[in-house]
Order: C-alpha cells, then structure tokens, then sequence
C-alpha cells in the first residue's frame, strides 16, 4: 500500500519560515533616539522661520519638518496615518508622564518663588 | 446536465399554483388583443391570491409568493389592467367595484417597503433584490398608466368611506381608508434602488414623477383634507398620513423650494458656476504640476536631509516646488493604516433623510404648493394629533414614526420660515409702490409644536436616543430643536407684540433646564463616526443653541438655571478622573440619574458654559465637519469658523488647535493642493483666521519650544493651561 506516497502524505513536513516581524510605530519607537528626542533636537537646530508676512510659507516648513522626521521614523506610514497614530500613542500612561517631564523642564524653577 | 444553472428557489408545486391563478384572473388573448379580458372567476382568483399571501408567506415568513407574483407580472400586465377597466367603464358595475378593491387589497403588500432587517432568513436574502426591482417596475406602471389615472381610481374606491361620518363607519369603511392610504404611502416610499442595475427607471419612478402624479391626481388635495380633519374624522389615520408626509419631503431642500424663478435660475447658474469653477482650478491645478514634457523624460531628485540622508522622488515636477515633492512623497506610499471595521450595513435605506434630493421645476412648483396649504391647514392638526398617538404608545405607532415626526416638523418648519422669508423680500420689492401694507402674520399656524408637551416630548426623545445610541433619531430631533429654536428667534423679532412674548415665554422655558445645555454639550463632545448628516445636525444645533443662548443671556442679565447641583458635581468629579473612558462613564450616568434629585435655581453663566465647548473632543468633532471643507456650503463654513474663532480668540484656547494633523488640514483647506474656492467671501475669513492662527502658533513655539513634542498629541488638560498661558493654572483651595 503505497497511497500515502502518492498524496504525498509521508513526506517531510516543512515548516514556512517566520515571517520578518512587521516594524511598528509603538511608543518605544517613538521614545528612541530617532524619534521624539531626534524631533526636538533638530527643532532646535533647524526650524527657523521668517515671521510677520509669511505665515504660510513658515507653517509649510513647519509640515515639512514633521514629515520628514515621521518619514525617517516610520518610512511605511503616510503623514497623515502616522500622525494619527503617534496621537493615539499619547493617551498612554507612559508618554503622558514622559510629555508632562518634557513640559516641565522648560518651566522656571519653582524653587525661586516658593516662600 | 451540467449546463443547467437553473437553481428553482421557490417549491415548484407553489409555483404552478399562483401561476394557474394569474392565468385564470384573465388577460390580453381574448377576440379584441386590446382588451384586457376577465376570466369568469376573477374575484375569487384574487381572493385566493390574496389568502397565498397571507397564509404561505407571511405565516411562514417567506416571500416566495411575492417572487412568483413578480415573475408572472401580476401588478402591470393585470391588476393595473382591470382598475383601468374599471374606471374606464364608468365604475357603475357593483361586481366591477368588489373586483377592483380587490386589486387595491392585493396592490398594498406586494408594494409593501422592504427593508433589510436584523432577523432575514435565506430566502428574504435570496428575493428582496428582486422584490426590491420588481416594486419599482410596478411603481412605474402605477404613476404612467397612460389612459387612466391610477392613484384617481384608488381615491375613487376610498371615496363612499370617506364620505361616511367617522360614527357612522362600519369597520370595512376603515379598513378601506387604511388600504387606500397605505397605497398612496408604499408608493411615496419606492425609489429605484441605487445598488441595483435600473432600466432607465430612475426617472418615471424618481420624487419628481411622484409628486407630479400625487398633485395631478389629486393625491395632494386627498392628503390636506385628511390632514386638516385628522382629530374629528380620520384619527386612525395619522400614522400613514405622517408618512407619506415624510417620504414626500425627505432631502429636499427647502431653500430651493421657496426661490423664485429667477432666484432659483440665479442659483442654478451659480452652482454651475461653482462646479465649471471647481473643474477649472482642478484643471489648473493639474497643470501647475503636471508634466511640461513627455512621461519617459525621467527626472529624478535627491531630497537632501539633515544627516547626510537622500530620499528619491521622480518626475519634473518635483523639480521645482518643494511642497509638491513632499506630497508626492508621501502619496507613493503603499501601506494604509488599518481603519476600524466599518459599521454594520445602513438598515434604514427607506428612512434615510441625510441624501439630498434634487426635484424638476415642475414639480417644485407643485410641492410648493401643497407644502403652503400645508402649513395653513393642516401642521397643527396632523402634528398635534400624531404627537399624542406617540405619546400615548398606541398600537398603530412604530417605532420608526418618532424619528419620522421629528424629522418632518423640523422640515416644515424650515419651510414656514423659507416662505415668510420670501413673503418679507416681495414686500421690500413691492414697497415703492404706495398703499401696500405687509399684514404681520401671527406664528399660529405653526403653534401646535410650540407648547410644553412637544418641549417634554423632544427632550425625552433626544434623552432616550442619546442613552440607546439610536443616532438617527437623535439626528431628527437634533433638527427638530435647531428649527424650534430657529423659529422662535424669527418670533422674538416679530412686529408682533404678542409673538415677542410668547417666543419670550418659550425661550425662558427652553433655556430654564441645565440638562438641556448639558446635553447639548454632551452631544457634541461624543461623535466618533455617525456619518456627515449626524455630524451637520449636531454642530448647526450646538451652533444655534450658543448664539440664541449668548443672546438671551446678555438680554436677561440675571437669567436662573435649574441645575441639579449636587449629582453634578459628583459627575464632574468623575469625569475629570477617568477622562477618555467613556463606557464607564456610560454606566455611571445611570446610577447619577437615580441620585439626580436635589435640584436648585442658580444663575446663569454664559462665559462659564461656552467655556465648556473648548475641550479636544468638541475640537475634533469640528475638525471632523470641516473635513469635508469641498463639500460644505457657505452657511457650514461659516459655522465652523465661527467655532474655532471662539475657541482661539474668545476663549483663547489655540493651543487646542495646535496639532500637527489640524493645522495640516487647515493648510491644505487655504494653499492646497485641493483647496476651499479662494474667489469666495468665506475664503478670505478662513485664510485671516488660519494666518492669525499660525501667527501665534509661532509666537508660541518661540516661547515654550516644548510645543515641538505636544504639536504631535491632543493635550492634556492640565497642561493645556500652561501651553496656552505660561503659567499654572490657579487652584483655589478652601481652608
């Protein structure tokens, strides 16, 4: 009885190999260096505008700087599914302590006015 | 064999049997080809057809029936052919009329709505596609039957009943009534659908051909005596009048309605205007950036980032314009973020009132006409007397009837102020000439929706489809109080002093109840994606609702509220803890209805209220609206600009703006590509707005730079304050 070589049923089993897991926009993504520190690094550094007169043209820059950074971080996403996605991240308990630490280092030191 | 697809869906047996009576009913092969002919048992046939119906398919819930009469065109090739005998012969015959009621009896249930609905089995999937087709088929026929007018010869055969006096109808008599009256409203209903393949049906078949057909045949006029008399002789029938009401006016565009000729030419140019306006920018657009040279030049760019990075894009016109390059960057992606699954199939197709309906100027006139005799005879009387019958849950109410009520006074609402708006404007022209006085008119006519229980019963309704997210009746009644409230603001400005103290009297009541500017708030805050006809209703009612509060406020400086204080503040607490979990709050909102008893005057804050509409959820619902930015009217775009000019300069809250996505869109809406229509007024106010908003948006980010981060997420209320101001906020706290 050789039916089981026929379906082919004695065969070796193989195994798919596993998928290359999918890159994600999760909130380590967004916390490592390449993203929210890279994003106010180069803030500082690069967003430069010109002010009274050219509105537009400054919040373009603005834009653009997003999109670029978004596009370096999370080359799959366009802008605006990536933006979406970065703002469900912000409801998290993580990021809103880490975007409170953020807020709160700009701030005066609370210790000059105390009494 | 193999070749023969035919699947037989109905039982054969079934089938031979309605067949064999259609065939015995009568029909065309007599001497005269012309002639329908009866067979000899003709009235029993339809007698027994009628018992196929009522004891095959619905006892069994199937409509196999219904298919085999589709399939042996029972309604076009002869019952339309035997009511056309009948009328044509002078109705005389007393056989003739107990045949032709007949034909009405059998007429109602094959033209019966079908809507898809929760609990179908296989085979209501199987036929109603082509129920659904063969209705509009017998539609046609019904409204083009060349030489006897069809819908006549049904109020023929309802006439003698009408006649009786309501103590004197026997229970045939009403029963014919309701028969006549379910006809004239499954015809209203039908509407070729727009999934399935039609045959040039859409126009005999269209609101145009109905409403034709219904003033032409006298529909109109049966309707307005009906209506005008529904409390003393036609009580049974509210229900059926109230729908045929709605079906007639759904999605009809009450401003068009009440233009003028010219007005209305002027309009039409206008849009065509703006459509030949919008293909043209489209166009130029499309040529600002498109190829100056053939499709295989192939340009390509480096885009240089800052560490050393290079990005490709192809195509010239890249080459020039750095915008255009990072668009098309970022259009060549592939991937889509998932979207949640969409919404379970609409279930309400034959109620939908969101579509606009376009209808010819012929039948434009002719609605007109029937919507003033309308309004003058028969709105109080119909409104009223369906009001209770809901009220009161009568068996012949369906649920479905609250939402078409509400729907169709907020309709004839926006009528009563379209025609008095036209009737004003005649005048103004009229005035030159001497000896001409424009008579005020008294809001009576409309009063019936005026008085305290519609108030009670709107704001339960509105409660109710809240709590059960029913958002299409919530819908309705959103319209329903934004026209109550509409009118009653054109009342406060009548030259009439008693119309001023009543409009007075019932803005007081309207404004007296704080859950009402909750709920309001409430409604506003919680659209997640009902669709753009619950997204128009809810920003036009929060809009209307704080401009007439605004006003009202400031006319009465000390204006109480009845507040339920100390379940409130309870309920606030709670919210400001879990902030964003909405199913929880859900729950809770039960358990505070219970405790909501101590209640107690306090005044009224204006500032403190408005103050409420600036968090992120209204924002965004605004921002949801004025998406469809191409889509909007001049009033809508008003609307939502009025809304965020609130927020940024009013309340001064722009930092709940500024987010990368929200400014983004406002770009987009002033510079394109694919931006507002920059050659109208409306335009330039958005464009002032956004610059003034990008003015401080940079004054901001040089500031507090911490904005970089935030621009990414929907701040954080205690954080907001800060952002926008520079400093804490100042709590008070009790010692």
């Amino acid at each position: 009885d050789n039916s089981g070589v026929v379906l082919g049923l004695d065969e070796e089993v193989k195994v798919a190999k596993k998928r290359q897991p999918i890159a994600k926009l999760d909130e380590n993504r967004l916390l490592t260096q390449a993203g929210i520190p890279k994003l106010r690094r180069s803030a500082r550094k690069n967003l430069k505008f010109k002010g009274r007169g050219h509105e537009f043209s400054d919040l373009a820059r603005l834009l653009n700087f997003y999109q670029l950074w978004l596009d370096d971080l999370f080359p799959r996403a366009k802008f605006a599914d990536g933006l979406a996605m970065i703002e469900r991240l912000g409801h998290s308990k993580r990021l809103q302590t880490m975007r409170r630490t953020w807020i709160d280092e700009e701030k005066p030191k609370p210790a000059d006015d105390a009494p | 064999g193999p070749l023969n697809h035919t699947v037989e869906v109905v039982d054969p047996e079934v089938r031979a049997h309605v067949y064999s009576l259609v065939t015995a009913l009568g029909g065309f092969n007599g001497d005269d080809a012309d002639k329908y002919v009866l067979g000899d048992d003709a009235l029993s046939c339809l007698r027994d057809i009628k018992r196929w119906l009522k004891l095959y398919d619905e006892k069994f819930n199937r409509m196999d029936v219904a298919r085999c009469l589709g399939e042996a065109n029972l309604v076009n090739g002869d019952l339309i052919q035997i009511l056309s005998l009948w009328w044509n012969e002078g109705q005389q015959s007393k056989y003739m009329s107990r045949i032709a009621l007949a034909c009405v009896e059998l007429l109602v249930p094959l033209t019966w709505p079908l809507e898809i609905h929760g609990e179908m089995t296989v085979n209501h999937h199987r036929h109603i596609p082509y129920l659904q087709q063969a209705q509009v088929g017998y539609k046609r026929g019904i409204l083009n039957i060349a030489n006897c007018g069809l819908l006549r010869a049904v109020i023929r055969i309802g006439l003698p009943s009408m006649a009786v006096p309501r103590s004197e109808r026997t229970a045939r008599d009403e029963g014919i009534l309701k028969i006549m009256l379910y006809l004239l409203r499954n015809i209203a209903v039908i509407t070729a659908n727009a999934r399935l393949a039609a045959e040039g049906e859409e126009e005999e078949t269209s609101r145009s051909a109905t409403i034709n057909a219904f003033h032409d045949q006298d529909v109109f006029a049966l309707i307005l005596t009906m209506c005008s008399n529904v409390s003393d002789d036609f009580n049974m029938l509210d229900i059926p009048l109230l729908e045929t009401l709605f079906h007639i006016v759904k999605g009809i565009d009450v401003e068009k309605l009440f233009m003028n000729d010219a007005q209305r030419t002027a309009k039409r140019t206008d849009e065509l205007n703006d459509l030949l306006q919008q293909e043209n920018s489209m166009r130029r657009e499309y040529a600002k950036n498109a190829p100056t040279r053939h499709g295989r030049f192939g340009t390509m760019i480096w885009v240089k980032r800052d560490d050393a990075k290079m990005s490709t894009v192809s195509g010239q016109d890249v080459l020039r314009d750095g915008q255009m390059t990072l668009h098309k960057m970022d259009q060549s992606k592939k991937w889509n973020k998932p979207r949640r699954g969409r919404k379970a199939q609409d279930m309400s197709a034959n109620n939908d009132f969101n579509t606009p309906v376009l209808i010819s100027p012929s039948a434009t006139a002719k609605l007109r006409t029937f919507v003033e005799e309308f309004l003058d005879s028969g709105f109080n009387p119909v409104f009223v007397h369906v009001r209770k019958a809901i009220e009161r849950e009568s068996v012949r109410v369906l649920d479905i009837n609250k939402r078409h009520f509400l729907y169709t006074v907020s309709w004839f609402l926006a009528a009563e102020r379209a025609r008095r708006a036209r009737q004003r404007e005649k005048f103004a022209q009229n005035e030159k000439k001497p000896g001409k006085e424009l008579e005020p008119d008294s809001f009576g006519l409309v009063a019936g929706v005026f008085n305290q229980e519609t108030f009670v019963f709107l704001n339960r309704s509105m409660q109710n489809s809240l709590d059960n997210k029913e958002w299409e009746d919530l819908n309705a009644a959103m319209r329903c109080f934004t026209q109550i409230l509409l009118t009653v603001q054109e009342m406060s400005q009548s030259p009439l002093e008693e119309d001023q103290e009543i409009a007075e009297n019932i803005q007081n009541r309207i404004f007296y109840e704080e859950t009402t500017h909750d709920r309001i708030l409430t409604i506003i805050r919680g659209y997640t994606d009902q669709g753009f006809g619950y997204l128009d209703a809810c920003t036009e009612l929060s809009h209307v609702f704080l401009r007439m509060l605004e006003r009202y406020s400031k006319e009465n400086v000390d204006m109480q509220v009845r507040s339920r204080r100390r379940a409130r503040k309870k309920k606030r607490d709670e919210q400001s803890s879990n902030e964003g979990n909405d199913e929880e709050q859900a729950s809770d909102d039960e358990d505070y209805a219970e405790a909501e008893k101590m209640s107690k005057e306090r005044k009224f804050d204006f500032t403190r209220f408005a103050a409420k509409f600036s968090n992120q959820k209204c924002v965004d619902t605004f921002v949801a609206f004025i998406k469809f930015y191409k889509e909007l009217n001049t009033e809508q775009l008003k609307r939502a600009h009025r809304y965020f000019y609130r927020i940024s300069f009013k309340q001064e809250m722009t930092v709940l703006l500024f987010r990368v996505d929200i400014l983004n869109l406002f770009y987009r809406m002033i510079k394109g590509p694919g931006g507002m229509d920059s050659s109208k007024p409306i335009f330039k106010e958005w464009e002032e707005l956004v610059r003034q908003l990008i003015r401080r948006l940079l004054k901001k980010l040089d500031q507090r730079p911490a904005l970089v981060t935030e621009l990414l997420f929907s701040k954080i209320n205690s954080t907001a304050f800060y952002l926008e101001y520079g400093y804490e906020k100042q709590t008070i706290t009790p010692s």
